[in-house]
């Protein structure tokens, strides 16, 4: 089944230069599927995922979440939407300082006015799965970037979403933490079968989807499938990158 | 680009930091000039107040000046907290500190000058204003007519050049402490729980509760005893109460579920802690003047009403003229001048007299009589009870003071004339319309008649139909004309008037520093709540991504602001309203009415201010949501 479905999306940014972000995209990721999106700094990724995520408008174009337009929803109604049928992870979090690791979790939660006990076993569930239990009452800046990220991991989940949006997950983090966090990511996707929308610079990171869509310029300009081996996918993605220009080396490296 | 264009640009390119410091310190030094300028008045000084009100006025004016120097330091340092980061990058790229310190005082030093330019232009402006406004509000007899405030303005520009400079110097200092890291940093650093004790909490409880007990139980006298020790434990606990109370409470409520974590509490309440414990200190100062302003106004309004009720209760004619031994031959030009006036200005009047004739008594002390017909008539007059005498029957009359607490009542006395007569009053009466020093006796015309008749004073009353207050040009006029010492003259109308002038003044006073504590309590907050918006900026906008509504913002935000906003007023106004209850206790007067007026308008006054803060400020935060 079609999760989601976008259709001829561009976006053009207004402004004395119009500058056109994105052009005629075309996309589809089935239920259960984990998709990343990767390209050159500047190539409309990020936009792609807001234009999807319904946090920007397109200036053309459709995109359907589990067959209903979200930009066709009330401001109110996108709101619940979002909170009962998405699910976030930010590059810096976006973990509320002022509460803790289990009270971060929840929010979500709380703000549909889940009754208490509910909440208390999701969070049990989610943190146990996750590996989170040890620090459900700490305070955020007493916990590492991997167990942020993680923590906002179980945020997005807290719901069971239909879709997950993972923006640069792994950008703040170093390689044993990144490998954590796209463990993580990709266990929920195997065991929840939530279909997952990846934007990455990381190659590592792109080789845990099962499928990786190339954007230049804001236009398509590839998509490979992940085959028997993650290694052999690896290689591949970094191939693609390397023919989208820049050398292979240094793109692995790049993170913002 | 060289050193002097780079700060140039700084300032210019930053105008919206800048405004907000700006703006906060012109509007001390507007406060401060315009005060200045009553202060400073020539027809006030010309000895139309007396000494002591001058003199308050001077101390008032010390008072503004010590809170514009915390409010311009507060400003400065939030003005200064918002950008740490941007003196950590000029550090980093090789600004020695000597340049910074010279950059940040100049910045500082040229903001104060105009500053307190601007200011003063703008008090001047705003002082003709209040000029106008203050005569017609508080019926001032003599307009207050605008003046080149010379004084004034040298006053202005003297303390807060000093007073900027000083600043100046003082944050010098205090950015050199900075480290480099906690610079670059700046406010991003997270910040620790903020932390209570449960024992100082109980005791801002205990201390607070026991200070209200024994401020409603005491009375009469005891008020006076009490007030300064309950207004002490009062003031603790105050302080406890917004520093270690508040935040426990929110910690506690933290721990019970089913209430945090329901709907928007937890964002509310989560942050509600931190902003409780840095606003702690700025709240108990705006509480504590508060509450004392409103309760210094209530008495003061209080006060007026009362004087001049009883002023008006005493009084029931408009004039009258007591004539004593040895004023006979003017006696009758001052008469004849009150009655042509009267019947000049078409008054209906009734003239009304009575013979007080003295006597002495056996023990060789004096007692006055006065003829029974003559009291009646003046009490019918003043629709008082009158008194059937006969024979040596006599009543006594005395003078009760209804002002502090309960009528001081008296029994009656018997005394023995020299003549060979005893007065046995059989009653003793307290009436309003002739009244003496002393008390007197009323005894029947015959016994009268048959008394020496010698020392006499004669009282005159003028019972004018209508209103008493058309008589005020007469009342000042004839007091202007009367010379001598052999009598009293008392016009009601007059005295009613030089009573509501002595108060206006003070009364003035008293609202015009209650308004500048108030307003710069409000402002307080405001530059407060601005130092905070960029992280509420960060804060909703990916809260806003996870899916939160428009509504469930601004009904976060607005809890949060009314918190904000109204704690410190309602502990005020609680506070206030134990207070005046206590001094009505102690006048025996109700200030019930009056203390509602006050109250009422300074709570009008917030709610105002709160409304354009609050839609001003969730406009803001939506606007920076993107995508809306």
């Amino acid at each position: 089944m079609e999760m989601l479905s976008v259709r001829q999306l561009s976006k053009i940014y207004g402004g004395k230069v119009p500058s056109r972000a994105l052009t005629d995209i075309s996309l589809s990721i089935e239920e259960g599927e984990f998709v990343g999106i990767m390209g050159p700094s500047g190539s409309g990724k990020t936009t792609l995922l807001h234009l999807v995520a319904a946090i920007d408008t397109p200036t053309t174009g459709e995109v359907l979440i589990n067959g209903s337009n979200p930009h066709k929803l009330k401001k109110r109604d996108l709101a619940r939407f979002r909170r009962r049928e998405l699910g976030f992870v930010f590059q810096d979090f976006n973990l509320l300082n002022t509460l803790t690791v289990e009270e971060n979790i929840v929010l979500p939660l709380t703000l549909e006015g889940e009754r208490v006990k509910v909440m208390e076993e999701k969070v049990a569930i989610i943190a146990n799965k996750l590996g989170i239990e040890s620090i459900l009452k700490k305070r955020i800046y007493e916990i590492s970037g991997g167990q942020a990220q993680r923590t906002a991991i179980a945020r997005a989940m807290i719901h069971s979403p239909k879709f997950l949006f993972a923006d640069e997950p792994t950008g703040n983090l170093d390689s044993k933490s990144a490998r954590d966090v796209m463990e993580t990511l990709s266990e929920i996707n195997r065991s929840e079968g939530t279909a997952m929308m990846l934007v990455t610079h990381d190659a590592v990171a792109a080789s845990y989807c099962h499928r990786v869509v190339f954007i230049k310029d804001g236009q398509l300009f590839n998509e490979i499938n992940c085959g028997e081996s993650r290694q052999a996918f690896f290689q591949k993605i970094i191939d693609v990158l390397s023919l989208l220009g820049g050398n292979a080396h240094d793109l692995s490296t790049i993170r913002v | 680009m060289t050193f002097r264009q780079f700060a140039f640009n700084n300032v210019l390119r930053n105008k919206r930091t800048y405004a907000a410091y700006f703006l906060s310190s012109a509007f001390s030094v507007m406060v401060f000039f315009v005060y200045a300028v009553f202060a400073f008045h020539p027809d006030l000084a010309n000895g139309k107040i007396n000494n002591n009100i001058s003199t308050g006025m001077h101390f008032a004016e010390g008072l503004i000046y010590v809170f514009s120097f915390f409010f311009v330091l507060y400003s400065m340092s939030a003005f200064l907290k918002t950008r740490k980061k941007e003196f950590g990058l000029m550090i980093m790229l090789g600004m020695t500190h000597t340049q910074l310190r010279k950059m940040v005082f100049l910045e500082n030093v040229l903001i104060g000058f105009f500053a307190t330019i601007s200011g003063i232009v703008l008090g001047l402006v705003l002082s003709k204003l209040l000029l106008l406004a203050s005569e017609n509000f508080l019926q001032l007899d003599e307009s207050l007519p605008f003046y080149m405030p010379i004084k004034a303005i040298m006053l202005a520009l003297a303390a807060f050049i000093v007073l900027f400079v000083l600043i100046s110097l003082f944050t010098v200092i205090i950015l050199r402490a900075n480290n480099l890291i906690d610079l670059i940093k700046g406010s991003s650093k997270p910040r620790t729980e903020p932390k209570s004790s449960v024992l100082l909490s109980w005791l801002a409880l205990i201390l607070l509760a026991g200070g209200y007990a024994v401020a409603m139980i005491v009375k009469g006298i005891f008020v006076v005893y009490a007030m300064i020790p309950v207004t002490l434990v009062v003031i603790i606990g105050t302080y406890f109460l917004f520093t270690q109370l508040s935040v426990y409470l929110i910690h506690k409520s933290r721990s019970k579920r089913s209430f945090f974590w329901r709907g928007t509490n937890m964002l509310f309440l989560s942050d509600l802690s931190y902003r409780m414990k840095d606003n702690a200190r700025t709240f108990f100062m705006v509480a504590a003047l508060s509450a004392v302003s409103f309760s210094a106004i209530g008495s003061l309004v209080g006060f007026k009403t009362m004087s001049t009720e009883v002023l008006l209760n005493e009084n029931p004619f408009a004039f009258e003229y007591v004539s004593y031994e040895g004023n006979e031959s003017v006696a009758p030009t001052h008469l004849e001048a009150i009655e042509s006036a009267l019947r000049a200005g078409k008054f209906d009047y009734a003239r009304l007299q009575a013979t007080l004739s003295e006597q002495t008594t056996d023990s060789g002390s004096k007692v006055t009589v006065v003829k029974a017909s003559e009291y009646n008539a003046i009490a019918q007059a003043a629709n008082e009870q009158t008194v059937q005498l006969s024979g040596d029957q006599a009543a006594m009359v005395y003078y009760a003071n209804k002002v502090m607490g309960e009528k001081t009542e008296q029994k009656a006395r018997s005394v023995r004339l020299s003549a060979g007569y005893e007065l046995k009053p059989s009653t003793s009466i307290s009436p309003t319309s002739l009244l003496i020093d002393d008390s007197y006796y009323v005894i029947a015309d015959s016994l009268f008649d048959m008394l020496d008749r010698r020392e006499t004073n004669v009282f005159y009353a003028f019972d004018v139909k209508g209103d008493y207050k058309k008589t005020l040009k007469i009342g000042r006029n004839l007091t202007e004309i009367f010379h001598g010492d052999n009598f009293r003259f008392q016009s009601l109308a007059y005295d009613a008037h030089q009573l509501t002038q002595g108060f206006g003044v003070v009364l003035f006073i008293g609202l015009f520093i209650g308004a500048v504590f108030f307003v710069a309590a409000g402002s307080f907050l405001y530059f407060r709540l601005y130092a905070d918006l960029p992280d509420d900026k960060a804060k909703f906008a990916s809260i806003m991504k996870l899916g939160l509504t428009d509504g469930e913002l601004s009904k976060i935000l607005t809890r949060q602001l009314l918190i904000l906003f109204f704690a410190p007023i309602a502990v005020a106004i609680v506070h206030g309203a134990i207070a005046l209850n206590s001094l009505q206790r102690l006048f025996g007067y109700s200030l019930m009415r009056e203390s509602f007026l006050v109250l009422g308008t300074f709570v009008l006054i917030q709610v105002v201010y709160f409304l354009l803060i609050r839609t001003r400020y969730i406009r803001q935060v939506l606007d920076f949501i993107p995508n809306r």
